[in-house]
């Protein structure tokens, strides 16, 4: 295989690899600030595309249709955090696992009864042709995708080490409890949090619509990916969650250069279940001991 | 006879829901064949039947142990396709098919024990649908087995020696009869030693290792169980349809089974059966009435997911022990009036 060829593997690899990581940040964010795993984050992915392309079809520009679909998201995981999840909020993991699974299901079904069974495109956010960079293509869309996970990134560090709302966020992922007698309004906090993850779910959604289609089902699948992704980084930490899809994503690239398409999908999976029994505290985290 | 010597142990609640049990098995197993029903709605109560067995596996597991299984579909798909392969293209007799999906599905779920001794709650969960994502594909991508994704057709009736089970009636009989000896046996064992076990389990691992239950072995006996009772009913739906395909095993299903047994309710096997007859018949409501509307069922039909995830969440918040604290909170303001 030629370098370049190889190079060219290596692109599609970061770009699927800044999408997962962009999922697997709202797993995290979620995670850290109340400890749930929230298996409808990627139904967010799924209605960022759909909604995107709902507000485009409706006559909106690209852009004000984009912001739309992104915002009504974060719309849909605020009211689900308020409805669904804080009622229920003290409980334990399994039945916090039964709310986000059947809220997964629900938010799949409706986007298909709204918006069609059909599979849809957006236009790309610039057209123009690949940049050709020795002999390596690389689609402008695909520059998009790396510009909103870097920005994504650094407003997230930004957020976490500079606000008094980052400071609260990660108050909360030690301690809810200490964390609310510090005066910080944990229950905002999650809010907040569940808004974030919607969000960032919504901009990866929104973000590849142009490149693969989107469709009402395109949640589970991604949602799976994105989670491989944050626990093979290592679950609440926003760093690992973007090394580790990158990781991922170069992972799958690289195996259908050296093995074939048809494991592609494998190989997340792989990921998942050899993180999960081997090393459940992901690459980059540190083992927890439970206590009685 | 003996039932009813065991009955004075009981307490009420098990006397209750022995009643219940009964009645239910009574009404599948006498009253519906003696009605003369029509072949679609024996299709349709077979189907229910086998649903029956999956969740009286995973009402064992999840609503007894608490350990939750995104992957319960996975074996159902094993013990369908062991058995489907093995009666119609290699040609082993019935009850041999059957004995070897059980086998497989058992050992599946001794395979997925192992991440439940380290792992809990949410992160189990996403080991059990990583589980059935794999068994998914491989049902998928291994066509020169299952014949991929247009599935697996003429697979044969039951037949024991010589006889064969070919009528809907007798393949209908063949699922509750089945199912009845499941729940039974499921539900004795609940009543006994391993049913207090797997609660203390669920309430507080540390604390049911302190009182002397071995828990590793337990979660592995409760796991290869469930995944047995699902390879059985897999078994029984290749041989009762004859058709199988692999959308009838993913992560979907698997989530229903969940669903099921959400709102049939913890620490019961009396809740979740009754749940699954509600649940799996409520697609088919027009084989019950059949003066319902063709708009009405097509509706339902197409409307179940969101149904059923809504009714988990519902429950999930609302009346988080299901249908079987209802049924218990009925019972215990029935004992206040009297007493």
């Amino acid at each position: 295989m030629e370098l370049a060829e190889l190079l060219q593997y290596v692109v599609a690899g970061l770009k699927s690899g800044a999408v997962y990581a962009l999922v697997a940040l709202g797993f995290t964010i979620v995670y850290g600030s109340t400890g749930i795993i929230n298996f409808a984050q990627g139904e967010f992915f799924m209605l960022g595309g759909v909604l995107s392309v709902w507000y485009y079809n409706a006559g909106l520009a690209l852009p004000l249709a984009g912001l739309c679909g992104v915002l009504t998201t974060v719309v849909v995981g605020l009211l689900f955090e308020r409805i669904a999840l804080r009622p229920r909020r003290s409980a334990g993991a399994l039945v916090l696992v039964v709310i986000t699974i059947g809220a997964s299901m629900v938010m799949k079904s409706l986007a298909r009864h709204l918006f069609g069974p059909d599979e849809a495109m957006l236009p790309v956010f610039t057209p123009g042709p690949s940049l050709d960079i020795g002999g390596v293509a690389i689609e402008r869309q695909t520059l998009w995708v790396w510009a909103i996970t870097i920005v994504v990134v650094i407003f997230l560090t930004w957020l976490y080490k500079r606000t008094r709302f980052g400071r609260a966020m990660r108050a909360c992922s030690i301690s809810h409890d200490a964390a609310r007698l510090m005066g910080i309004d944990t229950a905002r906090v999650v809010m907040v949090s569940f808004g974030m993850a919607a969000a960032l779910g919504a901009l990866a959604g929104l973000a590849v619509a142009p490149l693969t289609q989107t469709a009402w089902d395109v949640g589970g699948p991604m949602g799976l990916k994105g989670f491989a992704a944050a626990i093979l980084g290592g679950l609440g930490n926003p760093l690992a969650a973007v090394v580790g899809g990158l990781v991922l994503g170069l992972l799958e690239s690289l195996s259908v250069a050296f093995l074939s398409s048809t494991y592609k999908d494998a190989i997340s999976l792989l990921v998942l279940l050899i993180v999960l029994f081997v090393r459940p505290q992901g690459l980059l985290g540190r083992a927890r001991r439970e206590k009685v | 006879m003996k039932m009813l010597r065991r009955g004075k142990s009981l307490s009420r609640a098990g006397k209750s829901g022995a009643l219940v049990l009964a009645l239910l098995g009574v009404v599948m197993l006498i009253v519906v064949p003696l009605a003369g029903p029509e072949r679609y709605l024996l299709k349709v109560l077979d189907f229910v039947g086998i649903a029956v067995i999956v969740t009286a596996g995973l009402a064992l597991l999840f609503g007894y142990a608490g350990q939750v299984s995104l992957g319960h579909a996975g074996f159902v798909g094993i013990g369908a396709y062991t058995s489907a392969y093995l009666v119609s293209t290699v040609g082993v007799p019935w009850l041999v098919g059957v004995a070897a999906a059980v086998l497989l599905s058992t050992l599946g779920g001794l395979i997925l024990a192992l991440p439940s001794l380290r792992l809990k709650g949410h992160y189990l969960a996403m080991a059990t649908l990583g589980f059935n994502e794999i068994i998914y594909v491989m049902f998928r991508e291994a066509r020169g087995i299952t014949g991929g994704h247009d599935g697996f057709g003429g697979i044969p009736y039951p037949s024991i020696g010589g006889f064969t089970i070919d009528t809907p009636l007798g393949v209908y009989l063949l699922v509750w009869a089945v199912a009845a000896l499941v729940v039974f046996f499921v539900w004795s064992l609940v009543q006994g030693r391993p049913g207090r076990a797997m609660r203390a389990l669920h309430g507080s691992e540390i604390g049911a290792e302190a009182s002397g239950i071995d828990t590793v072995k337990l979660k592995v006996r409760v796991f290869a169980l469930s995944a047995a009772l699902a390879g059985l009913a897999g078994a029984l739906y290749a041989h009762a349809i004859g058709f199988i395909s692999p959308s009838s095993f993913g992560l979907d299903q698997s989530i229903i089974y969940l669903a099921i047994v959400v709102v049939g309710g913890g620490g019961s096997i009396v809740g979740p059966v009754v749940a699954a007859i509600l649940l799996s018949l409520l697609p088919y409501a027009d084989a019950l009435l059949p003066n319902l509307s063709q708009s009405t069922v097509t509706l339902l039909q197409a409307w179940e997911t969101d149904i059923y995830g809504l009714t988990m969440i519902v429950v999930a918040i609302l009346a988080p022990g299901g249908l079987a604290s209802l049924m218990r909170r009925r019972k215990g303001r029935e004992e206040t009036v009297s007493a």
